[in-house]
C-alpha cells in the first residue's frame, strides 16, 4: 500500500444499460482504479480512460475500451490521482494545446494570408493558365452558341477585316456576331469575342464597332476572362467556409464581372491597337457619348447593364478623344463592308433566334 | 431492480445560466472568426456539450457526444457530393442553353432544385438521427437503423400534396411527416411512437384563411378613420398624410397579424404532435402557449436588436431553454429494462442539415 492510497465516491455506467452504479473507486497509487458497488465490480486500468466532460460539478471520463461506460467523480481529485487521469479538454485539441490567444493569433495570421492568396491568386495565376486550356474549357462551356452567330460572306469578310485591325496577333481571337437584340459585347471564355446584333445595330460608324470589338480583344489578349473565372471559383470556395447556404454560392457564381481596372486596360489594349491601324478613336468616344449620355444620367434600361460594370462612359469617352488628338486616319471599312456587318443576321437564313424558352 | 416513478411536471429540467453560456459562446464567436467560419463545427459542438449537461431528464443530466470533427467531415461530404456536382451540373446546364438546347438546358437546371427538395426531408431525419445517436443518458444512447432515404421520398410527395388544395391538406402533411419521422427513430431498447391528428390543429391553420377577411375590414376601417383624422388636422393635405400612416400601420399589422397566427398555429402543432409522442410507456407533453412562443420571439429580437447582432449567439440558449423548461413526460420506466441501444451509427455529423439551415425539431 502507497501513502497514495485514496477511497473515493464514484458513480458509472457500464454502457450497456441505464443502471447506475454508486459506490467507490479506490486507487492504490498503482495504474488501475478499482471499483466497487453493491451492484457492479470492476478494475479500470487508468490508461483506458479518456476525458469526458465537467458535468454538475462533476468530472465525467469515459473508457477507450467500451465507449459509453461512464465514470463520474468528484471535481476535487487527490493531486496524485489527477497528474495519472487525462486533462480536461475545453476548444478542441489544437487551441488546448496553444492557448486561447495564441491560438488565436495563428489562425487569424493563417486566414488572413488565405484571404490575400485567394484574392491575388488569380491575378497571377489566371495569365498562367494555358492558352489552349481556356479555348477548351470555353468550348465546353459555350460551343457553337447554340447556331446564334450570324454569318453572310460578305458579313465574314468584313469583320476579318475589322478584327484585323484591332488582333495582329498571328493566332486570331474568334470574333462574331451573336442574333441577340442587346446592346451589349462579350468576350467569353475561349478566346471568343461577341458582338450582339443590339450594340452593331446601333453604331453609326464602323469605328464604333472597331472601338468596342479592340476593348474585347484586349480582355481575352490581357488574361482578365480567365482571371475573373478562378475569381468567382476561388470566392465561393472561400465562402463556403463561413456561409452555409448553398443557394447564395450558386448564385455568388453566376455573377461574374471584371474589376474597373481590368476595364481600363482593355481601352488600353484597344486604343493601342487603332493608332497601330491609324484607326479613329473618335468614333468608339462617340458611342460612349452616345450609350451614356451625361455621366449621371443613363438612358435606355437595355444599355446600363454594359455601362455600370464599366467605368464612367464620359470619362472613357473623354480618354479616346484625347487619343485622337493632331493625327489623321483613314477608315476602317468601306460603306459597303459596313453594311455587310449591320446585315449579317437579317440575310443569315439558318441563324437561331435567341429566346430563354 | 431499480424503478423510476415520474410524475409529470419535473421529468425533465435546465439549470445552465447565461453567463457561463456567454463564457463558451464569446471565445466561441473569436476562434470563429479567425477561422473564416471554421471553427463553428467545434463551437457548435461546445455550445451543445453545454445545454446538454445542464439538462436533466429523471435523476440523470444528459451528455452530448457529438464531435466538432465529425460536423466538419459531415460538412464536407454535402460540399463534395452536393454542392460541387450541383455547380457542375450549372455549368453543363448553362452550356446547354448557351448551344441552343434550351429544353434540355432548363430541365437540368430544374434538376438540382428537385434535388434540394428530396434533400432537405432526407436532412431532418438524418439530423434527429444523429443528434439521438449522440445523446448519451444514463449511458445509454438512440438513433435509428433507417438511413432515412425512404423518408425523403416521402417528405416530397407529401409535402406536395399538402399545397395542392389551396394548401388545406399541409397541416396533415406536417402530423404525418412527425408521426413517420419519430416512429423511426428509438432511444435505448425502446421505440418511439407517435400518433399525430391533424384534425386537433386545422382549426388553427384555418386562421390562416380567415385572415384576408380580416384585413380587408380592418384596412377599410383603418383607412377611414386614419384619413378623418388627418382631414380634422390640416384639410386636404392632412387627409393624404393620414391616409399614409394608415398605410404603413397596415403592413405592419398584416406582418405582425400573419406571424401571430403563424406563432398561434405551430404552438398547436408543438403540443399536439409532441403530446401524441411516447416512448415505451412514458408519454412526454410539450406545455408552451402561444404567448409563451411570442415572448420567446419578441425576446429574442429585442436580444438581437439591442446588442447590435451580438446577442444573436445567446439565441441557442435560450431556445435550447425553452426547448426543456417547456417539456414535460409521465408514466413509468423499468430501468433494468433500458439496455444499450443497437442501432447503427452514422460516422458523420448533420452536414446535411447544416448546409440547409434547418432545425432538426
Amino acid at each position: 500500500m502507497h501513502d497514495e492510497a485514496f477511497q473515493l465516491a464514484a458513480q458509472w455506467y457500464d454502457g450497456q444499460n441505464a443502471v447506475r452504479h454508486e459506490g467507490e473507486a479506490v486507487w492504490d497509487g498503482g495504474d488501475s482504479l478499482r471499483l466497487a458497488a453493491p451492484t457492479s465490480r470492476m478494475e479500470v486500468p487508468l490508461s483506458d480512460l479518456a476525458w469526458g466532460e465537467e458535468r454538475g460539478g462533476q468530472k465525467v471520463y469515459q473508457r477507450t475500451s467500451e465507449p459509453d461506460f461512464r465514470l463520474i467523480l468528484p471535481a476535487e481529485l487527490p493531486a496524485g490521482l489527477a497528474a495519472r487521469l487525462p486533462a480536461k479538454a475545453t476548444y478542441g485539441a489544437w487551441v488546448d494545446n496553444l492557448g486561447l490567444g495564441k491560438a488565436t493569433a495563428i489562425f487569424a495570421a493563417v486566414s488572413v494570408a488565405a484571404v490575400a492568396l485567394f484574392m491575388t491568386a488569380p491575378d497571377w495565376l489566371g495569365p498562367r493558365v494555358p492558352v489552349s486550356w481556356e479555348r477548351k474549357l470555353g468550348d465546353a462551356m459555350i460551343g457553337d452558341f447554340g447556331g446564334r452567330l450570324c454569318s453572310t460572306p460578305a458579313g465574314d469578310a468584313a469583320m476579318a477585316k475589322l478584327l484585323d485591325s484591332v488582333d495582329p496577333a498571328k493566332e486570331q481571337v474568334r470574333a462574331g456576331v451573336a442574333n441577340i437584340g442587346m446592346v451589349n459585347a462579350v468576350a467569353v471564355p475561349g478566346g471568343r469575342v461577341l458582338l450582339f446584333d443590339g450594340l452593331v445595330q446601333q453604331a453609326e460608324t464602323p469605328e464604333e464597332l472597331a472601338g468596342v470589338l479592340g476593348h474585347e480583344v484586349g480582355h481575352v489578349r490581357e488574361r482578365h476572362v480567365m482571371t475573373a473565372l478562378l475569381r468567382q471559383f476561388g470566392l465561393s470556395i472561400l465562402l463556403s467556409g463561413a456561409n452555409s447556404g448553398v443557394g447564395d454560392t450558386i448564385f455568388g457564381l453566376a455573377s461574374m464581372g471584371y474589376s474597373r481596372d481590368a476595364e481600363r486596360e482593355a481601352d488600353e489594349f484597344s486604343r493601342a491597337r487603332m493608332a497601330e491601324s491609324d484607326i479613329s478613336p473618335l468614333g468608339a468616344a462617340e458611342f460612349f457619348e452616345r450609350l451614356g449620355g451625361d455621366e449621371e444620367e443613363s438612358e435606355g434600361s437595355n444599355i446600363t447593364g454594359w455601362i455600370a460594370s464599366h467605368p464612367g462612359p464620359g470619362e472613357r469617352a473623354r480618354a479616346y478623344r484625347a487619343a485622337a488628338k493632331g493625327k489623321s486616319f483613314k477608315p476602317v471599312l468601306t460603306d459597303k463592308e459596313f453594311q455587310a456587318i449591320k446585315s449579317m443576321c437579317r440575310e443569315d437564313p439558318d441563324v437561331e433566334e435567341f429566346e430563354f424558352f | 431492480m431499480e424503478q423510476g416513478h415520474i410524475e409529470a411536471d419535473s421529468a425533465f429540467g435546465f439549470d445552465g445560466n447565461w453567463q457561463d453560456f456567454a463564457k463558451i459562446a464569446l471565445p466561441n464567436l473569436l476562434l470563429t472568426i479567425v477561422t473564416l467560419g471554421i471553427y463553428r463545427f467545434w463551437a457548435t459542438t461546445r455550445e451543445r456539450k453545454y445545454l446538454w449537461s445542464h439538462s436533466r431528464f429523471v435523476d440523470e443530466r444528459l451528455e452530448w457526444t457529438g464531435t466538432g470533427k465529425e460536423l466538419f467531415i459531415g460538412f464536407a461530404l454535402v460540399l463534395g457530393l452536393f454542392v460541387l456536382p450541383v455547380f457542375l451540373l450549372n455549368l453543363v446546364a448553362q452550356s446547354l442553353i448557351a448551344r441552343g438546347y434550351e429544353v434540355a438546358g432548363a430541365i437540368l437546371g430544374i434538376l438540382p432544385l428537385l434535388l434540394l427538395f428530396y434533400l432537405t426531408g432526407l436532412a431532418r431525419f438524418r439530423a434527429l438521427r444523429y443528434r439521438l445517436s449522440r445523446t448519451r443518458w444514463r449511458g445509454i444512447r438512440g438513433g435509428s437503423n433507417d438511413p432515412g432515404f425512404k423518408y425523403g421520398l416521402s417528405y416530397m410527395w407529401k409535402t406536395f400534396v399538402g399545397y395542392l388544395p389551396a394548401g388545406l391538406l399541409i397541416p396533415w402533411s406536417m402530423t404525418s411527416l412527425w408521426n413517420e419521422r419519430m416512429g423511426k427513430m428509438s432511444f435505448g431498447p425502446h421505440h418511439f411512437e407517435s400518433s399525430a391528428d391533424s384534425g386537433n390543429v386545422f382549426g388553427r391553420f384555418l386562421l390562416f384563411y380567415l385572415s384576408p377577411f380580416v384585413f380587408f375590414i380592418g384596412a377599410i376601417v383603418a383607412g377611414a378613420t386614419g384619413a378623418f383624422a388627418g382631414y380634422g388636422l390640416g384639410g386636404e393635405s392632412g387627409a393624404a398624410m393620414g391616409g399614409v400612416a394608415m398605410i404603413v400601420a397596415l403592413v405592419l399589422f398584416f406582418y405582425i397579424g400573419l406571424g401571430l397566427i403563424a406563432v398561434a398555429f405551430y404552438a398547436k402543432f408543438y403540443r399536439e404532435v409532441v403530446g401524441s409522442t411516447s416512448w415505451g410507456d412514458l408519454r412526454f407533453n410539450f406545455e408552451a402557449s402561444t404567448m409563451d412562443w411570442v415572448k420567446l420571439l419578441i425576446g429574442d429580437a429585442l436580444l438581437v436588436v439591442l446588442t447590435l447582432g451580438i446577442g444573436f449567439i445567446f439565441l441557442s440558449y435560450r431556445h435550447w431553454k425553452f426547448f426543456m423548461t417547456h417539456m414535460e413526460a409521465g408514466g413509468e420506466i423499468l430501468l433494468d429494462d433500458l439496455t444499450q441501444s443497437t442501432t447503427a451509427t452514422a460516422k458523420h455529423g448533420e452536414g446535411l442539415l447544416d448546409a440547409f439551415d434547418i432545425g432538426a425539431i
